[in-house]
């Protein structure tokens, strides 16, 4: 019997003392949750927020948190979040443009759910091919997909941003019932895939390809943006928009609450956009991540989610053929 | 390579870095013997630290946890018969029987020695033979990740027990459970029942807290408490081991470290899957067999070698191709980016000092490892010693801690709860959890890999014959399958005499 009553007396003592620690300190720490892998692009780049923000606020310390699940982290935030928590969460057209048309009844939120804070930045996607086939612009592309050879694409995630890209440009050059998308697990598994030509083409954030195209095992062939690329590594690299081709730039968008202060929501605002004007964090976006800031206003960034809305629904018969 | 390790040691050889290296140590210990804290868990937690820090120090805290992470998982299985990481799930398969023989502390300083070894031998292949390595890993596609997989797959005989039969039944429920979630190739839902927390399927180190531990309460909550006395009055023991059985391990724990490089070159895999392969191999070419499985010193050794030997190899196509080799490290990778080094072969010369203060640190932080392993081991050990009715609601408390820490809800919660009551029902039946485990550790990666093999080759089946790798794949699946024949048919005659 008093073997039991310690092992009770123990049990709740440990559980009070769990649940006493899931309370808040007071402080005014914002948790931003990135919805995608701790390892990943955004992940990083809200680590670095994170890092900026007690320089530029006395108020508002962000704490980066990643929690892989795409539309099931965010239903989970939705869940569990109220108007002026001190939480915020990430979110892109992956998810207001390709999921809530394909998927959506995995989606348990819309965008009337989030009040808009900040876009973190903006990524342009660029098409790689075996540095072998000898494939190096728009010119040589356009002539290997009349060829009517199949055009095997390596991309991270069946349904993802990369699929619809290479779904929109080979789709808008009439090539595409000769596209196989392959999908892999990671975007450094699809950029390699192509250097070990298990696909001819590879869809991926410029730095997830920048070693690979540094060994020499793939060529840069164009980026999915209007103009040129200016900056990087890849510098001079055709824009697909310049020869009329859909595309558009992978965003991520920094979400509060619907509901929360509006002087709130531009307090934070401010904040994101201090760190982000900061030389080091510009610096560091644009040479090692190969990213750009590219801050938005809202009405800029439903603009954004209708124009990808409209790519997919263009394209979503090639990608899920 | 000569020309950068004067400088690369000057760098490493400070203070701060000693100071860093044995806290990570120390935190990663402890992180990982507590079941469903997981190592991936610990460096996420901690990756803040070390933001402000240069790439050195943050990258020797992080490794630090990495590697201690190896070892501290096998003081869980050891003492308590719960993996404290997934990876130390065939630690347990002998450390806890060995532990149940009353040699706790000989049983967790086996499994020190050989983590530390196994952790060595990794850092000098990644110091020495690093970006040669690298380059033939980087060969290997989908094809070839699939044969890996089969090869995977013939572990199950190993750790069937008695029948193959009922363990061929427990990895095919495990390999059902790995099923659950998005369809890997087409993102479309699987047996989810509309459950968005099911989307992602069932997470691994939440299954394994109720498979394992949760499970051991309900089998507890069956005896007598007098029982359970006895159990615990037997562990006592000096931690003395003899030269024989440092003799039997030196053959596994080489060979198992070997594995544990190899498999940890291979992005996509890790070290669940180097201790599964390296337990089978050390079984197979025993001459003790019928020891593993009730406290097989070459068992627990050859477990324990090869996950720790993952640790330094994962690094390799890091460092040098910019391809994170598992979880753990693709979150070390942002400790670096943040730092403004974006790994790959063109960082050896451009920052060769530091890449190369970054592989003398690893040997470090395993040498680390095994001193403060072998101070507190004798601390660990006494874990044993608290009474039951303490120790249980101790173990209950740190498993929900566990399972809710994972994805931070209590669903998981739940799930673990699940998998303890299906553990249980199995054990009645007669079925053995480890094929589970085994199941949804290669489903997953099974699947994938032999679906995408056949999506890009059109297909046909002969992509698996591909290339010289598949082939070195078929003949190791031929030959392991041979051994398992083997040693059923020496059992049958040994029964037959």
């Amino acid at each position: 019997m008093k073997g039991r009553f310690v092992s009770a007396v123990l049990a709740m003592v440990m559980t009070v003392g769990l649940v006493a620690g899931c309370g808040s300190s007071g402080q005014e720490s914002w948790k931003v949750t990135c919805p995608w892998a701790p390892s990943g692009v955004a992940a990083m780049v809200s680590q670095k927020a994170a890092e900026k923000s007690t320089t530029y606020s006395e108020n508002i310390t962000l704490v980066a948190e990643a929690i892989k699940g795409d539309a099931a982290t965010v239903n989970t935030w939705v869940a569990d979040t109220e108007a002026n928590e001190k939480e915020m969460v990430f979110a892109g057209e992956g998810l207001f443009s390709i999921t809530s048309i394909l998927d959506p009844a995995k989606m348990q939120f819309t965008y009337e759910d989030f009040a808009y804070v900040e876009n973190l930045y903006s990524s342009i996607f660029v098409l790689s091919a075996q540095a072998d086939m000898n494939i190096k612009n728009i010119a040589d592309l356009e002539a290997f997909a009349a060829s009517g050879e199949e055009i095997s694409v390596a991309v991270n995630g069946a349904t993802s941003s990369e699929a619809f890209l290479a779904a929109a440009l080979f789709g808008d050059m009439g090539a595409g019932e000769n596209l196989k998308l392959v999908a892999y697990a990671s975007a450094a598994e699809a950029a390699q895939a192509v250097a070990k030509g298990e696909t001819k083409f590879a869809v991926s954030h410029q730095s997830q390809i920048l070693e690979t195209y540094q060994q020499g095992g793939v060529s840069i062939v164009c980026a999915f943006d209007e103009k040129p690329l200016e900056n990087g590594p890849f510098a001079g690299t055709e824009g697909v928009g310049e020869k009329g081709y859909p595309y558009f730039r992978n965003r991520c968008f920094i979400m509060a609450r619907q509901g929360t202060d509006a002087a709130k929501v531009e307090e934070l605002k401010k904040l994101y956009d201090d760190i982000l004007a900061d030389e080091e964090v510009a610096t560091w976006l644009q040479d090692t991540m190969l990213l750009e800031v590219d801050t938005m206003s809202e009405d800029q960034v439903k603009e954004h989610i209708e124009s990808v809305k409209a790519i997919v629904n263009e394209y979503k018969d090639v990608v899920t053929q | 390579m000569m020309k950068y390790l004067v400088p690369a040691a000057g760098l490493l050889f400070t203070l701060q870095n000693i100071l860093w290296i044995n806290a990570g140590v120390f935190i990663g210990s402890i992180f990982a013997a507590i079941p469903g804290l997981s190592v991936i868990l610990c460096v996420i937690l901690f990756l803040p630290v070390t933001y402000s820090m240069p790439a050195i120090p943050g990258m020797m805290f992080l490794l630090g946890i990495y590697c201690a992470g190896g070892y501290g998982g096998s003081v869980s299985a050891i003492l308590i018969n719960t993996p404290g990481t997934p990876h130390a799930a065939a630690t347990m398969l002998d450390g806890h029987p060995l532990s149940q023989k009353g040699r706790t502390k000989a049983a967790l300083k086996i499994a020190l020695y050989a983590s530390a070894f196994g952790g060595v031998f990794s850092a000098l292949m990644l110091l020495f033979l690093g970006p040669q390595v690298a380059r033939v890993a980087a060969q290997l596609g989908t094809p070839e990740y699939f044969m890996v997989c089969v090869f995977g797959l013939t572990i199950i005989a190993g750790v069937s027990g008695k029948s193959i039969v009922r363990g061929l039944l427990s990895a095919c429920l495990g390999l059902f459970i790995a099923c659950i979630g998005s369809d890997p190739m087409t993102s479309y839902d699987r047996f989810t029942f509309g459950n968005s927390r099911l989307y992602l399927g069932m997470d691994l180190a939440v299954c394994l807290i109720g498979l394992f531990a949760l499970v051991e309460v309900l089998a507890k909550a069956e005896k007598s408490r007098g029982a359970l006395r006895l159990d615990t009055a037997k562990m006592e023991d000096d931690g003395k081991i003899t030269k024989e059985e440092y003799k039997r391990m030196a053959r596994p724990v080489f060979l198992s470290s070997l594995i544990g490089v190899l498999v940890g070159i291979i992005p996509g895999t890790g070290a669940s899957e180097a201790s599964w392969f390296s337990y089978s191999q050390a079984k197979n070419m025993s001459k003790n067999p019928e020891e593993f499985g009730h406290g097989s010193v070459e068992g627990i050794a050859a477990a324990e070698s090869a996950n720790n030997a993952v640790t330094g190899a994962t690094l390799i196509p890091l460092l040098t191709l910019g391809i994170p080799g598992d979880g753990t490290v693709a979150i070390m990778l942002s400790a670096l980016m943040i730092n403004g080094l974006n790994p790959g072969l063109s960082l050896f010369t451009t920052d060769g000092d530091i890449m190369y203060a970054i592989m003398l640190g690893l040997i470090l932080v395993n040498l680390f490892m095994l001193l403060q392993g072998k101070f507190l081991t004798s601390l660990f050990a006494k874990v044993v010693s608290i009474p039951q009715e303490i120790l249980t609601p101790i173990i209950v408390i740190f498993c929900m801690a566990g399972a809710y820490s994972v994805n931070q809800n209590y669903f998981d919660v739940g799930v673990a709860l699940v998998f303890a009551v299906l553990a249980w029902f199995l054990r009645k039946l007669d079925l053995p959890a480890v094929p589970i485990l085994l199941g949804m550790v290669l489903g997953s990666m099974t699947e994938t890999n032999f679906r995408r093999a056949l999506l890009i080759s059109n297909g046909s089946p002969t992509i698996f014959f591909s290339s010289v790798f598949c082939w070195i794949f078929v003949a190791l699946i031929v030959f392991a399958v041979a051994m398992i024949l083997r040693g059923k048919w020496k059992e049958r005659e040994k029964a037959k005499q």
